[in-house]
C-alpha cells in the first residue's frame, strides 16, 4: 500500500515536471545563453562574455529602476493585503446583497489595461486637480503623474486598485476552510472582533496569507501593464520598472542580450526574496 | 451559528464601508459605459463634458466594434483557449499540487520539485519570449494548442501553491480511512480529495481565467502570422501610436467583459458552497 | 485503476497528436499560384492595404497576395525572424530598425527594381545615409514620407491676422502676439514621451547637421557641441505651452487643439486624423518650424514613413516586384496619401492634403532633411531623456548625459564604424 502511494506520486510528478522543464526551464537556459552575447533579437551576434553583467552594475538607469520597482512592490503589497483582507472579512460576513458586492469588487481586475489607463489618466490629470481647486488643497493642484517625485504613487494606486480583487478571492477561499465550530468554541470563550480575528481566524488562514504575500510581491516586482497604460516610464524616467526596461529595450529596442542579463539578475533577486518569504511563513505555519 | 451575533453588530458598519468602497469601482465603470456610447466628436478635456451622458444611446459603437474585431470568431478562439486551459489547469495542477503538497514536508525530492516549479513563477516573461517563439515553431506548436500548453506551464507555479496551501487544512486522516477500506491512492484522490477541493478549483478557475482572458503577449508572439485572433489581439486594432478610437475600444472592452463576469458569477458560488464543515472533520 | 490511468495517458497522447496534425499547412499553394506575403507596420493604414490586397488578387491569376497590418508589427516581425519564418516583403519606416536590418543582412538588394528610377532622389539619399556603414546596394523602396513642423488653426490665424513666421525671432514674436490675445500659442502632450521628439526633430533639421549622429560615431564631434543651441531654443518654447505640459498626453493635446484651446500644435502631419475625429470642421494647415536667423536656412523635416523591403531569401523576387509595381501605381499611391495625409516618395503629379499646403514649396523643391531621431537607437530612449531635460531644465546636464549614453548604447556600432573608417 505504501508502495502504491509512492509510485502514484512519482507517476504524477515526473510527466508534469517534464512538461514544465520543457517550456520553462529550457527556454530560460536558452535565454541565459543570450545574456552572454550582444544579440539584438535578429541577425548575427558576437559573444561578449560577462560584459553585459558588468555593464548592468554600472548602469544608473537600471539601478534607478530597481529602486523604483522595489519601493513600489513593498508599499503596494502592504496596501493591497490590508485592504483585501478587510474586504474578504467584510464580504464573508453576513451581509445583504453579498453576491452583488462580490461581483462588483471583482470588476477592476477584468477591465482591460487600455480602459484602466485612460480612466486613471483622466482621473489624475483633470478630476483630482479640479477637486483640489474646489477644496483648496494646494498639494494636489497638479497631476501627480506629471511629477517625477510623486508619479509612483499614482502607479501604486492603480496597481492596488486592480490587484485587490484577486487577493480578496484568495482570502475568501481561505476563509472557507475555517470550520464554523472554531468560531463557536471561540464565541464561548468570549473572543470577539479583533481578538477573534487575531487568535482564531488569522492563524488558520496563514497559508493563504503567505500565498498572497508571495504573489503580491512577485506581481508588483514584475509590474508592466500598469506602467505601459499609465506613464510609459515617465515623467523623467521615474517610473521605469525592471520589466518595462527588459521588455522595452530588449524586445522593442535592440538590447536583447543586455536585457537578458538584466532578466537573469532580476530572476535571481525575486527568487531570493520569495524563498526568504516562504521560509519565513512556513516557519510561522509550523509554530501552530 | 453563535458568531453571527457578534458579527451582526458590526453588520451596518461593514455595509456602509462596502458601499463607500464601491464608489471607487462605480465611477470608472460609469466613465467606461458613457464613453462606449459616445461619438469621437463628443470627447472633450473638460470634466463636465466627459461625465455627461452621451447625446443618444445608440448601439452603433458596439456594432462597429464587433465588426472590426470579427467578434464571434475572436470570441470563439478566446473561449476555446480559456476553457481548455482552465480544464487542464484544474486536472493537472491539482494533481501536482496534491503530489507535492502531501510530500514536500518530509521528502527532500518533492520539496525541491516544489520550490523548483514555484520559482518558475519569477522568470521574467521577456527573457522567455524569443526562445519560446523559436521552440514552439520547432515543435510545430505555433498555434492555439501551443498557447494553451504554455498557459498550463505558466500558471502551474501559482496554482500548485494554491492547491498545496489548501491541502494543509485537509486532514490526511481522510485518505487514511479510505486506504483502510482498500482503495488505491489514485482512486482516493479522485473520489475523495478532488471533490473536496472544489472551492479551490473554483478559485483556480477564476484566477486562471482572468490571466488568460486578457493576455495579449503570449498569443501575439506564438500565433503571430497565423491569421487567427483572440479578443485581446483583435482589440489591439483600436490603438496605434498616432490615434486611438477610445469610443470603439471601450465598447469592445465592455463586450468582452460579459463572458468572464458570468463565469465569475458561476464560480464564486462554488468558492462558497464547497467546504461543508462535516467533510473536513 | 490501471485502466483509468491508461485512459488519461491515452487522452493526453490524442491531444498531442491532434496538435501536431492541426498545424503543418501554410504556404502550400495548391492551385499553383505564387504566394506573396507582406507584413507592414502601419496599422492605421490597414483598410487601404485590405483594398489593395483584394484588387491585386482580383486582377492577377498567377500570384496570391496577403497583406497583414498587425499592431506591434515590430515585435511580430522579430519573433518571426527568430523562427526563420520570413514574410516575402516587409513594410517598415526609415528608422534605426531599418539600419539594423540592413546590418543584419536580412534584406535583399533591390537596386535592380525598375520602379526605383521613379522614386524621389531625396528619399533614396535618406535611405542611403541610414546605413550604419556604407553598404553596396539599395534595400528599401521608399513609399510615402511624413512631414513634421507646426500644425496651426487656419481660421484662428486668419481672424487675428497672424503671419506665418520664417525666422526664430519672428516665431517668438508670433507667440507673444498670440499670448497677448489671451490664447495659448502651443499645446504639448509631453506625458506621452515620444511627443517630446516632435519639436526637437523639427528644429534640429535647421540647427544641427543632418548627419550629426554619424559624425559622432566617427568621433568627429560631440552632441554637446551640436545640440546646445537646439536645447536652449527648445526650452524657450515651454512658456508658450500649457502650465504643466507633462500632465497631458498626445490624445489630450490633440483634443485640446481640435477644440481650439491652442493656436498651434508642434507635431507631425500624422496627427491630423486624430484631431479631425474630435472636430471634423477644424481648418488645419501647417508650416515649417523656423529655428534660425534666416528664412533661407529653413528646411522641411521629412523622412521615410513607409517603404518596402524584400526579405533575403525571397524565392520569387519577380513576383515580389510585380506586387511592388502594383503598389507603386500612381492611382494607389494617391489613394494612400488621401487616406493618410502622407507625402509620396514617388515623383509625379499627386494631390496633397490641404493641411500640407504650408509645406508644399519645400516638398516640391525637394528641400527636406530626415528626422534626427531616425538615427537614435530606441533603447537609449532619447524621448525620455528629452522629457527629463524639459522638466529639470538643465542644458549642460542633458547634453552630457546625451553624450555618455550615446557612447554606451552605440558601443558596438561605433567600433564597427571606426573599423570601417580605418580600413577605407
Amino acid at each position: 500500500m505504501k508502495n502504491d502511494r509512492q509510485r502514484t506520486f512519482l507517476l504524477i510528478t515526473i510527466p508534469i515536471l517534464a512538461l514544465f522543464v520543457c517550456f520553462n526551464t529550457i527556454p530560460l537556459i536558452r535565454g541565459v545563453v543570450y545574456s552572454f552575447t550582444n544579440f539584438r533579437g535578429f541577425g548575427k551576434y558576437d559573444w561578449v562574455g560577462f560584459r553585459n553583467y558588468i555593464d548592468l552594475f554600472s548602469d544608473a538607469r537600471v539601478g534607478k529602476s530597481y529602486w523604483f520597482t522595489i519601493k513600489l512592490a513593498v508599499v503596494t503589497t502592504i496596501v493591497v493585503n490590508v485592504i483585501s483582507l478587510l474586504l474578504a472579512l467584510g464580504l464573508n460576513s453576513k451581509i445583504r446583497a453579498k453576491g452583488f458586492f462580490r461581483g462588483a469588487y471583482f470588476l477592476p481586475n477584468i477591465l482591460g489595461s487600455l480602459v484602466v489607463g485612460y480612466i486613471f489618466n483622466y482621473f489624475f490629470t483633470y478630476i483630482i486637480p479640479a477637486l483640489a481647486d474646489m477644496t483648496g488643497i494646494k498639494a494636489l493642484g497638479s497631476s501627480i503623474l506629471s511629477s517625477p517625485g510623486k508619479a509612483w504613487i499614482g502607479v501604486m494606486i492603480v496597481c492596488a486598485w486592480q490587484a485587490i480583487a484577486m487577493n480578496t478571492i484568495i482570502y475568501i477561499s481561505g476563509l472557507q476552510t475555517v470550520p464554523e465550530d472554531v468560531y463557536e468554541a471561540g464565541g464561548l470563550d468570549g473572543a470577539t472582533g479583533w481578538k477573534q480575528f487575531k487568535l482564531l481566524t488569522f492563524p488558520l488562514i496563514i497559508p493563504f496569507f503567505s500565498i498572497n504575500m508571495v504573489l503580491s510581491v512577485k506581481n508588483f516586482l514584475m509590474v508592466f501593464d500598469q506602467i505601459m497604460a499609465l506613464t510609459k516610464g515617465g515623467p523623467a524616467q521615474s517610473t521605469e520598472s525592471i520589466s518595462y526596461l527588459i521588455y522595452n529595450n530588449g524586445m522593442s529596442g535592440g538590447q536583447f542580450g543586455f536585457q537578458s542579463a538584466n532578466a537573469v539578475v532580476f530572476f535571481i533577486v525575486i527568487v531570493a526574496i520569495s524563498v526568504a518569504q516562504m521560509k519565513f511563513s512556513s516557519s510561522k505555519e509550523e509554530q501552530l | 451559528m453563535k458568531h453571527t451575533s457578534t458579527i451582526g453588530k458590526s453588520n451596518k458598519t461593514v455595509m456602509i464601508l462596502l458601499i463607500l468602497g464601491l464608489s471607487t469601482i462605480i465611477f470608472p465603470l460609469y466613465m467606461t459605459i458613457v464613453i462606449a456610447f459616445k461619438q469621437p466628436s463628443e470627447m472633450t478635456n473638460s470634466i463636465s463634458g466627459i461625465l455627461s451622458l452621451p447625446k443618444n444611446w445608440s448601439l452603433d459603437n458596439f456594432r462597429e466594434a464587433m465588426e472590426v474585431t470579427d467578434f464571434w470568431h475572436s470570441l470563439g478562439n478566446s473561449l476555446l483557449i480559456s476553457v481548455t486551459t482552465i480544464v487542464l489547469a484544474i486536472v493537472i495542477h491539482s494533481l501536482m499540487g496534491y503530489a507535492l503538497g502531501r510530500n514536500k514536508a518530509h521528502s527532500k525530492f518533492y520539496n525541491f520539485v516544489y520550490l523548483f516549479i514555484v520559482s518558475g513563477m519569477f522568470v521574467p516573461f521577456a527573457i522567455l519570449m524569443m526562445p519560446l517563439a523559436k521552440q514552439t515553431a520547432e515543435l510545430h506548436l505555433a498555434n492555439w494548442f501551443g498557447v494553451i500548453l504554455l498557459y498550463v506551464v505558466f500558471y502551474m507555479p501559482m496554482n500548485i501553491m494554491l492547491y498545496s496551501g489548501y491541502l494543509v487544512n485537509i486532514p490526511i486522516a481522510l485518505e487514511e480511512a479510505a486506504r483502510v477500506d482498500g482503495a488505491s491512492t489514485w482512486r482516493t484522490y479522485w473520489s475523495i480529495l478532488f471533490p473536496i477541493m472544489r472551492p479551490m478549483h473554483a478559485t483556480v478557475a477564476v484566477i486562471t481565467a482572468l490571466a488568460v482572458w486578457n493576455d495579449v503577449m503570449t498569443p501575439l508572439i506564438i500565433m503571430a502570422g497565423s491569421g487567427e485572433n483572440t479578443l485581446p489581439l483583435a482589440q489591439l486594432n483600436f490603438q496605434s501610436q498616432f490615434g486611438t478610437n477610445y469610443n470603439l475600444a471601450f465598447a469592445s472592452y465592455l463586450l468582452s467583459l460579459i463572458p468572464i463576469l458570468i463565469f465569475y458569477g458561476v464560480c464564486q458560488k462554488q468558492i462558497l458552497n464547497g467546504v461543508t464543515n462535516g467533510a473536513v472533520k | 485503476m490501471k485502466g483509468k490511468r491508461a485512459k488519461y495517458l491515452g487522452t493526453a497522447l490524442c491531444c498531442a497528436a491532434a496538435a501536431l496534425s492541426v498545424q503543418g499547412c501554410g504556404n502550400s499553394s495548391a492551385d499553383g499560384k505564387v504566394e506573396i506575403e507582406i507584413v507592414q507596420y502601419k496599422p492605421e493604414a490597414a483598410n487601404y492595404f485590405k483594398t489593395v490586397e483584394e484588387e491585386f488578387n482580383a486582377t492577377h491569376d498567377n500570384i496570391h497576395l496577403t497583406i497583414s497590418s498587425p499592431n506591434d508589427a515590430m515585435t511580430i516581425l522579430k519573433t518571426r525572424f527568430i523562427r526563420e519564418d520570413y514574410p516575402d516583403i516587409i513594410g517598415i519606416g526609415g528608422d534605426i530598425n531599418y539600419s539594423y536590418f540592413v546590418d543584419a543582412q536580412i534584406l535583399e538588394n533591390v537596386a535592380d527594381y525598375e520602379g526605383m528610377k521613379d522614386i524621389n532622389q531625396g528619399y533614396l539619399e535618406i535611405a542611403e545615409s541610414l546605413e550604419l556603414i556604407p553598404t553596396e546596394g539599395t534595400y528599401i523602396v521608399p513609399y510615402v514620407a511624413n512631414a513634421a513642423g507646426i500644425l496651426y488653426n487656419r481660421d484662428m490665424f486668419a481672424e487675428h491676422g497672424w503671419q506665418i513666421p520664417e525666422t526664430w525671432s519672428e516665431m517668438l514674436q508670433l507667440c507673444d502676439a498670440i499670448k497677448e490675445e489671451g490664447i495659448l500659442p502651443f499645446y504639448f502632450g509631453f506625458k506621452d514621451i515620444w511627443t517630446c521628439l516632435a519639436p526637437w526633430n523639427a528644429m534640429a533639421v535647421e540647427l544641427a547637421p543632418s548627419d550629426t549622429a554619424k559624425q559622432v560615431n566617427r568621433g568627429q564631434t560631440t552632441f554637446t557641441d551640436q545640440y546646445r543651441e537646439l536645447a536652449e531654443k527648445y526650452m524657450d518654447l515651454l512658456p508658450y505651452g500649457p502650465e504643466d505640459p507633462f500632465a497631458y498626453g498626445y490624445n489630450d493635446a490633440c483634443t485640446a487643439f481640435a477644440r481650439g484651446e491652442s493656436a498651434m500644435y508642434p507635431i507631425g502631419s500624422y496627427a491630423t486624423p486624430q484631431i479631425l475625429s474630435v472636430n471634423p470642421d477644424l481648418n488645419i494647415d501647417s508650416f515649417v518650424m523656423p529655428a534660425g536667423d534666416s528664412s533661407e536656412d529653413r528646411t522641411l523635416n521629412s523622412g521615410i514613413d513607409l517603404g518596402f523591403c524584400v526579405m533575403d531569401g525571397c524565392e520569387n523576387k519577380e513576383a515580389a516586384y510585380e506586387v511592388l509595381n502594383f503598389l507603386y501605381e500612381d492611382e494607389n499611391i494617391q489613394k494612400y496619401i488621401d487616406d493618410q495625409n502622407a507625402v509620396p516618395c514617388k515623383n509625379g503629379d499627386f494631390r496633397l492634403a490641404s493641411m500640407l499646403d504650408g509645406m508644399l514649396e519645400f516638398i516640391q523643391s525637394g528641400n527636406m532633411t530626415d528626422y534626427q531621431d531616425h538615427y537614435y537607437p530606441s533603447e537609449m530612449s532619447v524621448d525620455a531623456l528629452l522629457q527629463t531635460f524639459l522638466i529639470e531644465k538643465d542644458v549642460n546636464g542633458f547634453l552630457e548625459t546625451f553624450d555618455t549614453n550615446w557612447q554606451r548604447y552605440n558601443r558596438d556600432i561605433i567600433r564597427m564604424v571606426q573599423e570601417y573608417e580605418s580600413s577605407h
